[in-house]
């Protein structure tokens, strides 16, 4: 059980750590760039930087709500 | 309450830092909200990482884990124990009420 927890958090940790340098490398490094450099290919364009972020804000937001209604709903019916 | 203020400071240095950028035009307009989701997107990375290292460190005690099994089992079982005469109890009141009405109950 414990390797599981394990792999868990090591998993968790490997994903936060690629999306931080990833992340990072692509809205503070790339513009340091020539923009002929063929780096620029594996990045988006940098207003997609922007997009994302606040389109997966918004969507877990829009997850919390419904989540909240969801379960305010359920414990009324069932008081009712 | 000193902490608060800390950060609050940092906050304020880091905007005006980037404000200070923004209307010199060394950084265009159009990317105005670039540091603020950068900060929060990386603030989202670190709780993630916090979470991730405290899942891989967590201690799980092996003996106090069979311990507290052990005593699972020891409650399950009195559980058991306690239904079982409360249910024999019944048994005998119920044959006693009926033997009162004259039924005949024929036990075994």
């Amino acid at each position: 059980m414990e390797s599981a927890d394990r792999a868990v958090g090591f998993l968790l940790s490997l994903i936060s750590l690629s999306i931080f340098s990833y992340y990072t490398f692509w809205v503070i490094a790339l513009p340091l760039f020539y923009t002929d450099h063929f780096v620029h290919k594996y990045f988006l364009p940098r207003e997609y930087a922007i997009i994302i972020p606040v389109f997966a804000g918004v969507a877990l937001i829009c997850f919390l709500c419904m989540f909240i209604g969801y379960v305010t709903l359920k414990s009324k019916k069932k008081k009712a | 309450m000193k902490h608060i203020v800390k950060i609050m400071a940092v906050v304020v240095a880091i905007s005006a830092f980037w404000v200070g950028l923004l209307q010199t035009s060394i950084v265009s307009q159009d990317y105005t909200w670039l540091l603020p989701i950068y900060f929060i997107v990386s603030l989202g990375c670190y709780g993630l990482l916090m979470v991730g290292i405290g899942l891989m460190q967590f201690p799980t005690c092996p003996q106090e884990a069979l311990l507290l099994q052990q005593v699972l089992y020891l409650r399950f079982y009195y559980n058991l124990l306690l239904y079982v005469i409360v249910l024999d109890e019944d048994i005998l009141e119920a044959k006693d009420f009926l033997k009162q009405r004259d039924v005949d109950v024929g036990s075994d």
